[in-house]
């Protein structure tokens, strides 16, 4: 009876051609065969905080019903979490989310005013660490990054500890910044999680790729890392502030370009890195055509020889947009061994767990400004205004227990709309198509790691 | 632990009317006297026992509150059955049943089993609504009627018991295709044919004359 549901299930998402994110199967288009003996790194599950039993998680996945789940039990300081599974798609909701609580301590050795005595005094540092991932081609890599970053973050954060705290008691010259240090431990951490499902690749099943995006809630400020098309946004009152970008092939042209005219060996042999403005075909041979190199920021015209009729390495525009007609998203974790459709070219060497890091200090005291990060299932069907928009509606009409709760459940229950009956679309309030993907959104208030942060200064820098 | 069946069930009814706290009695023997608001869905669970076969009841608790209305209106699919609840001492949650009853009936099977539910039985003193009012609106409505009290647990478990048991004899009578899932019922991992096309366990008779089972 299951298996029924899930071959409709994949039948309904060939036949409406919403392979969202351009995968073939996992088996055709994946560079090893007969893997089917190894076991996943992780069992699939849905985040550990949801505290879901084994009915619930296989209720969780019901493609008709596509329930809107939330914790049970409180998150940090109420934050809000929702989330639901495709419209079919794909068997499993392939997002995947975590959030992680930790200390950095350091015992310092404190000078008394007099030479003689020297008492040690030990610091604590919390932070507070949310992770939203989206996955493709399989749950495997999104399961590992959301059991697993965490725990490398920790490792490179308790590293550079010292320099930290040096930087924060100011007692150290030509140190490096706090700053800087979260940026590098964050950046190094997500390049640590790649090489991590790199090594993994034989040992265990086929993991796919997933995006990444995690905010990092330490000192006072707000560290934004997101290596993907996930997306955060700070809401207060109906305004928003987008702070993170999208990281899709349009997006990432030029950097793709570049690599890709730099190293034409990547590029197999029926790719370029030269752009036309329309795809050009046989019969076209000799006639003009619109194009640009790598290099070139604008357009100029030449005769078409039989090399143009390579495809361009990137395609597409928008959401359709596409690195070697394959994969919509261009940076995460995973897809090692992921070729290009049709022309089996290796396609990782254009993807990068690289994240973009954006710093923002919460200065606000309002508790009305808050995080919302979404993966693309959310904001597909949903600009930044209406989001802010019902993040403020449920502010207002909730106490601070529910109100972040619930505005998550709002996003998600107006990206995933309803469905009439069940041979139709599932569609927003005014009939436009609502998302047909697994969503996840984290609406987290800011103001309590301000106020957790100014504590710990006055507990360790009262005269500051 | 193994099941014959699972039935799907959801609570519904005005805001504060004691949907959760019928819930948590039932599942948890317990009963919570703070109002903490039900936030879109909220899941329970437990096993019962009727003509010695092990049915897990997954009982799905929904807001009350306008705001998830869209929201819960989704789910009245795919359940077995519900449990409309209003509260005996205030009178406007009984005057909105209709517009549940239209809801419910709207957006779920037509074979799902409603038990109409007058709680906060204990609080006789504040009555608004008389007995034999809840029991006309049930008659009329076609509709199974019960008192209970989430607070004392009087009724609780034969409300959700004998919902269960009304759905069991459903299946048995072949009213309900078990083997589709969008009428809230699942055969337990082990009693569950391995090729679907094969007749399920349960014994039930013949289902609306498809041949199957």
């Amino acid at each position: 009876m299951f298996f029924n549901r899930v071959k409709n299930a994949v039948i309904g998402a060939v036949s409406s051609g919403s392979e969202l994110n351009g995968f073939g199967s996992e088996s055709s288009n994946s560079g090893k065969q007969n893997q089917h003996h190894l076991a996943p790194k992780f069992p699939y599950g849905r985040p550990h905080f949801l505290h879901l039993e084994d009915d619930e998680v296989q209720m969780s996945a019901d493609h008709k019903l596509r329930p809107i789940i939330h914790p049970s039990k409180s998150l940090p300081h109420h934050t809000g979490y929702a989330e639901c599974v495709n419209a079919g798609k794909s068997k499993w909701n392939e997002d995947q989310a975590v959030y992680r609580q930790g200390v950095l301590s350091k015992v310092v050795t404190v000078e008394n005013g007099n030479q003689t005595s020297a008492a040690s005094q030990t610091f604590s540092i919390p932070y507070t660490y949310y992770g939203i991932f989206d996955g493709h081609a399989g749950v495997g890599a999104a399961l590992c990054a959301a059991n697993q970053l965490h725990h490398i973050l920790h490792e490179k954060l308790v590293d550079a500890q010292d320099d930290i705290w040096a930087d924060l008691s100011k007692n150290k010259k030509n140190g490096k910044s706090a700053d800087s240090l979260l940026m590098g431990a964050l950046e190094s951490a997500f390049n640590e999680m790649d090489q991590l499902i790199a090594e993994d690749r034989n040992k265990y099943q086929a993991a796919g790729g997933c995006t990444a995006l995690v905010a990092l809630f330490i000192l006072g400020k707000l560290y934004l890392a997101n290596a993907g098309d996930s997306r955060a946004i700070i809401c207060k009152n109906e305004e928003f502030l987008p702070i993170s970008m999208d990281f899709t092939p349009e997006n990432e042209r030029d950097r793709i370009r570049k690599l890709a005219d730099e190293q034409p060996a990547l590029l197999g042999t029926n790719f370029t890195s030269r752009e036309y403005t329309q795809q050009p075909r046989s019969d076209d041979l000799g006639k003009t055509i619109m194009y640009r190199e790598a290099h070139m920021k604008g357009w100029a015209y030449k005769t078409l020889q039989p090399d143009d009729l390579k495809i361009s390495v990137i395609t597409g525009s928008g959401k359709r947009s596409r690195v070697m007609g394959t994969i919509g998203v261009t940076r995460g974790f995973g897809d090692h061994d992921l070729l290009a459709i049709y022309q089996k070219t290796p396609i990782k060497p254009f993807l990068s767990p690289h994240p973009e890091v954006q710093v923002h200090k919460i200065v606000s005291m309002d508790e009305k400004e808050v995080l919302v990060m979404g993966t693309d299932g959310l904001w597909d069907v949903l600009a930044g205004t209406k989001a802010a928009e019902i993040v403020s509606k449920s502010i207002n009409t909730f106490m601070e227990k529910e109100r972040y709760v619930s505005a998550a459940t709002c996003l998600v229950g107006f990206a995933r709309g309803t469905l009439a009956n069940e041979n139709q679309m599932w569609h927003l309030k005014g009939g436009k198509q609502a998302s047909c993907d697994d969503i996840s959104v984290f609406v987290i208030p800011l103001l309590p790691y301000k106020l957790e942060f100014e504590e710990l200064m006055q507990k360790y820098f009262p005269d500051k | 632990m193994s099941y014959a069946y699972l039935f799907k069930y959801i609570i519904i009814g005005d805001t504060g009317v004691g949907k959760s706290c019928l819930l948590l009695q039932f599942t948890d023997k317990r009963f919570q006297p703070v109002h903490d608001l039900t936030i879109g869905v909220e899941f329970g669970a437990r096993m019962i026992t009727i003509d010695s076969k092990q049915i897990k009841l997954q009982i799905w608790d929904t807001a009350g509150q306008e705001a998830f209305r869209s929201i819960t209106r989704s789910y009245y699919r795919g359940a077995a059955g519900a449990l409309l609840v209003y509260d005996i001492t205030r009178r406007e949650t009984f005057n909105h049943l209709t517009t549940w009853l239209d809801d419910a009936r709207q957006h779920s099977n037509s074979n799902m089993v409603i038990m109409l539910i007058g709680n906060k039985s204990d609080l006789e003193s504040r009555r608004e609504v008389k007995k034999e009012e809840g029991e006309a609106f049930a008659r009329e409505h076609g509709l199974v009627f019960m008192e209970t009290s989430a607070k004392t647990a009087a009724n609780v478990e034969e409300a959700f018991i004998n919902t269960a048991k009304e759905i069991y004899e459903k299946i048995q009578e072949g009213v309900f295709d078990i083997n589709n899932e969008a009428n809230g019922i699942k055969i337990g991992p082990q009693h569950s044919p391995t090729n679907p096309s094969l007749p399920g366990a349960g014994g039930s008779g013949g289902s609306q004359g498809s041949g199957c089972c």
